[in-house]
């Protein structure tokens, strides 16, 4: 299945970057939380390989055959969700884990994949320049299965994740203004409705406090507030190596998960930033560029829109640690500790790579 | 070509993935610039902000200097009390603090909130004290649950213990938390909110000597409160030891002579000025209430009608009595109303105004000259003194001697008794001066009000032939000046002093006090402290009614060394019961220090 050929076109510098950042994220995992028990970075060690095996599985196939496969694939996910609504046990507020030996994982994470597939199999035969209505509500009706199940568990943070996958394969479809405005018509309708019945208090909470910090010091804001400490005081050069004291002495919340850039913030300082922020840039432009090298329609809509979808969840945790985003709960992407995005990540990334590899159409 | 047949024609959606690749870019240069305004420009802001995370700044609490009698026995010491308090800061949720301190501490939680409510709005991040006195029980309780409650935080402070209990406890008085009022005041200004403060006496009097400087210690802590390692100390400096003048010999003899009765003992050393001794019963335990909030057993001694928390002997208004003749003696001779020969006739009763007047002893003393007078405490000498003086030259020998106004002493509260004259009556009364008061006022009756103090001010006034005191209770602090000797020729003195010795030695009512070789000189009284009419009432019902018994007295009677003064409330005649607690004082003196 993988000829010599076919690893020649192997993309080293991705696979480089991509370990490069994850190897990082383990020592700012081991600088967050070896204060507090359990390994994390060893754990995170595992996952990497275990993603990291994915990421290769994933190679072996032809995207084309993972297209053919995508809509079953994406029904599969969305039953498992609701058996999850159904039978899974409340985990820290939600039902959003499954329990696989001695890992736990995120369903909603393979979710994203199954949807980025069966959206790229879905346009990949539209050729004109505006997406028409059918294929829009399709569009929507099979985002919104999973997106629906996500919130209900509730895991806000994690429904955000499928905008920016949708919105891609939108963008590139191509929106009429009045289908733009029609569909923003409605989607503030759903907003307000989702605001007074869906939202519980704590998410309005979230969303209130970003206006005002400073009105809260002890919830949502106290987070916010930690973490813009922890990045103002690392300065330009940082505090050093487990030396951060809003880290160490553990001000900072969530510091091994959603807010690890806290920590590089803190204790290496706008340097450490600079080169890490670097390093993201270099990633996200290089899947943008295999978007143009991309033999297919349905290629260039896979990699756009695990393009978008990690530069969502980066422009989205960068922005929330330093306050400019409501506390969503989005992990960044490769840094953070937690299995499931990391897996989902790699498997994303896989994709793409796969997509380049089979770029030449006589193969 | 070949491109066209082979690959389709992406070209359009390449320019949209472009268009928004440049979002991202635009984005990323908007990130860079954030990051370097939030890390660089505002760096110092920050920084600030995470040292003040931290750090934590705790004052430690300086002991007080201690108390000691003149011997250098330990009157008030130092030992550790626990108090709890709620750091306000580090509570997620004070409705469930409250809820776990009230169970572990057996609070109610009513009590609980008001202790949180009452500290005002200035120091709202101040831990606030709920409890303190910590029974090591409650201590341990509160520590097990350390990780659970990081807002509950558990400190040793020093605290304020009297080793000696309810010995000499009006002079020490004791500490509590300022009232409100104090706050404005050197007291406030010297002491933190909800900190113990002197609340009277000695405590109270010299809080700026005793007071010592709190220390501080900067440590670090991690965001659950609990340190981590100190980062600067400054020790506490412990307040100045103070010495007290109070003989502790004589201070324990008097306080078992009062028993369970309710007066006063002031032991004087009339060279001096220095209090040797400063009794007042009944009294109370402080040790029970030195705590930060009101406690049970302090409004119980608050609310007691024989009012123990009061001192008697600085504050106690009474009448002096017979007592008083020292006083009229000295007025009748200076003025020259009465000569060292001039003699009365006692018939046990006389009438002055048309009114008639009695003496003690209905039988009549007979003839006397002054010095019978003193000796025999006759009032119908003292009627006869007293009509040809009149209120307003009695009034100026009594505030001459030291009456009506505060002694001077180092104690708060002090009151300054009444001397009453025709302007004060007309001041008070809106009415003229009746000449049949002044018959009372000369026999120590009347309006006419004194403290123990004041009496035993007046009795050293007279040993010292003319000189007033300031009594003294601390011995190494800045005595106030000297008083000056008054006007008074000495001869008069001598007369007066010649009739109180006749008291004690010569058969007089002050016998009972006599000290073999210990020169005593002392004057007795006995005053009614209800209405003739109601004394005859009760007498009929056959029920005892009893005056308060006075002794005043100094000791030797040339060279004099002390004064003592006796008042028992309710306590029969002075020669029957005052004058013999005295001498068992004057005894002990002579044993411990005149020979």
């Amino acid at each position: 299945m993988l000829d010599k050929r076919l690893l020649s076109e192997l993309d080293g510098l991705t696979i480089g970057l991509v370990l490069l950042l994850s190897l990082i994220g383990v020592v700012m995992i081991f600088s967050a939380a070896h204060v507090q028990s359990g390994a994390y970075y060893l754990r995170q060690l595992t996952w990497i390989a275990v993603s990291l095996a994915a990421l290769f599985l994933v190679l072996l196939v032809d995207y084309k055959v993972l297209l053919s496969l995508s809509f079953y694939a994406h029904f599969l996910v969305v039953v498992v969700l609701a058996a999850l609504m159904a039978f899974a046990r409340l985990v820290a507020g939600t039902k959003s884990w499954i329990a696989v030996g001695g890992f736990r994982a995120q369903p909603s994470e393979i979710a994203k994949i199954a949807l980025i597939l069966v959206l790229a199999r879905l346009f990949a035969e539209h050729r004109g320049a505006f997406v028409r209505w059918p294929r829009l509500v399709l569009a929507v009706a099979l985002a919104a299965a999973p997106v629906m199940l996500v919130v209900l568990q509730p895991d806000l943070g994690t429904a955000l994740t499928f905008l920016p996958i949708v919105l891609g394969a939108l963008i590139l479809a191509g929106l009429r203004r009045r289908t733009v405005i029609v569909s923003l018509i409605l989607a503030a309708t759903v907003a307000a409705g989702g605001w007074n019945f869906v939202l519980k208090d704590y998410q309005k909470k979230r969303l209130t406090t970003l206006m005002h910090p400073a009105a809260d010091t002890r919830g949502a804001g106290y987070q916010i507030l930690q973490s813009k400490i922890a990045i103002g005081s690392g300065g330009l050069a940082g505090k050093g190596f487990l030396r951060g004291s809003q880290s160490q002495l553990r001000f900072l919340p969530a510091r091994h998960t959603d807010f690890v850039l806290s920590v590089v913030g803190e204790e290496f300082g706008f340097l450490g930033i600079a080169v890490l922020l670097g390093l993201y840039v270099l990633l996200l432009a290089r899947l943008f560029l295999v978007a143009g090298m991309a033999r297919d329609r349905a290629g260039v809509y896979i990699v756009f829109m695990v393009a978008l979808l990690l530069a969502f969840q980066f422009f989205v945790n960068v922005f929330m640690i330093i306050g400019l985003f409501p506390v969503t709960g989005i992990p960044l992407p490769l840094l953070s500790y937690g299995g499931s995005s990391l897996l989902s990540t790699y498997v994303a990334i896989g994709l793409v790579l796969n997509i380049k590899m089979r770029r030449f159409a006589n193969v | 070509m070949m491109r066209e047949r082979i690959y389709e024609d992406l070209t359009l959606i390449l320019r949209r993935a472009r268009v928004v690749l440049y979002l991202c870019a635009a984005l990323c240069v908007f990130l860079f610039i954030y990051y370097w305004k939030v890390q660089i420009l505002d760096h110092g802001k920050y920084w600030k902000l995470a040292e003040a995370n931290r750090t934590r700044v705790r004052v430690l609490t300086a002991p007080r200097g201690l108390i000691r009698d003149r011997d250098g026995g330990i009157l008030a010491d130092n030992t550790v009390g626990f108090r709890v308090s709620l750091d306000r800061e580090v509570t997620p949720d004070l409705e469930s603090s409250v809820a776990a301190m009230s169970r572990l501490l057996e609070l109610d939680p009513e009590v609980l909130k008001e202790r949180l409510a009452k500290t005002g709005d200035g120091a709202t991040l101040q831990p606030v004290v709920v409890k303190d006195n910590l029974t090591l029980e409650e201590v341990s309780r509160l520590e097990s649950r350390r990780l659970e409650l990081p807002e509950v935080v558990v400190e040793a402070e020093p605290k304020r213990a009297y080793p000696r209990h309810r010995f000499a406890a009006h002079i020490l008085g004791y500490l509590q938390i300022m009232a409100p009022e104090d706050l404005q005041s050197p007291l406030g200004k010297r002491h933190r909110p909800n900190e113990m403060a002197g609340k009277t006496g000695i405590e109270r009097q010299y809080d700026a000597v005793l007071t010592g400087t709190d220390g501080t210690l900067y440590e670090v802590v991690d965001s659950f409160g609990r340190s981590r390692g100190e980062i600067s100390r400054r020790e506490p400096v412990q307040g100045r030891d103070l010495w007290l003048a109070l003989d502790s010999e004589l201070q324990q003899k008097a306080e078992e002579l009062l028993g369970d009765r309710e007066g006063a003992i002031v032991v004087l050393d009339t060279r001096t000025g220095e209090l040797l001794t400063l009794a007042s019963f009944p009294t109370f335990d402080p040790n029970g209430f030195i705590s930060r909030f009101t406690p049970q057993e302090w409004v119980d001694l608050a609310s007691n009608p024989t009012f123990p928390l009061e001192n008697r002997a600085i504050r106690g208004l009474y009448s002096p009595g017979s007592i008083f003749k020292m006083v009229m003696a000295l007025g009748g001779l200076d003025a020259g109303v009465v000569g060292p020969g001039t003699m009365f006739s006692c018939a046990g009763s006389t009438i002055i105004y048309g009114n008639p007047f009695g003496c003690w002893l209905a039988s009549g003393h007979g003839p006397m000259n002054l010095s019978d007078a003193i000796k025999n405490s006759c009032n119908i000498y003292f009627y006869q003194v007293g009509r040809r003086l009149g209120i307003d030259q009695i009034a100026n020998y009594a505030r001459l001697a030291g009456l009506g106004r505060m002694t001077g002493l180092d104690l708060p509260g002090e009151k300054d008794g009444l001397v009453p004259s025709t302007e004060w009556k007309l001041k008070t009364a809106n009415a003229p001066w009746f000449p049949g008061e002044t018959i009372s006022v000369a026999i120590g009756q009347g309006p006419l009000l004194v403290t123990p103090l004041q009496i035993a001010c007046v009795t050293a006034f007279v040993a010292r032939r003319g000189v007033p005191v300031t009594p003294r209770l601390a011995r190494d602090e800045d005595p106030p000046p000297a008083p000056d000797r008054v006007d008074l020729p000495a001869s008069v003195f001598e007369r007066v002093v010649e009739g109180m010795w006749r008291s004690v030695n010569d058969g007089g009512t002050g016998r009972a006090a006599a000290v073999d070789g210990f020169n005593i000189c002392g004057k007795t009284g006995s005053t009614q402290v209800i209405s003739r009419e109601r004394a005859a009432q009760l007498a009929r019902q056959g029920r005892e009614v009893k005056t308060h018994s006075w002794f005043s007295g100094f000791a030797p009677r040339d060279e004099p060394r002390i004064a003592v003064t006796v008042l028992v409330e309710y306590g029969g005649g002075g020669g029957a019961l005052a004058a013999v607690l005295a001498r068992d004082l004057f005894e002990l003196y002579a044993r411990k220090y005149a020979r």
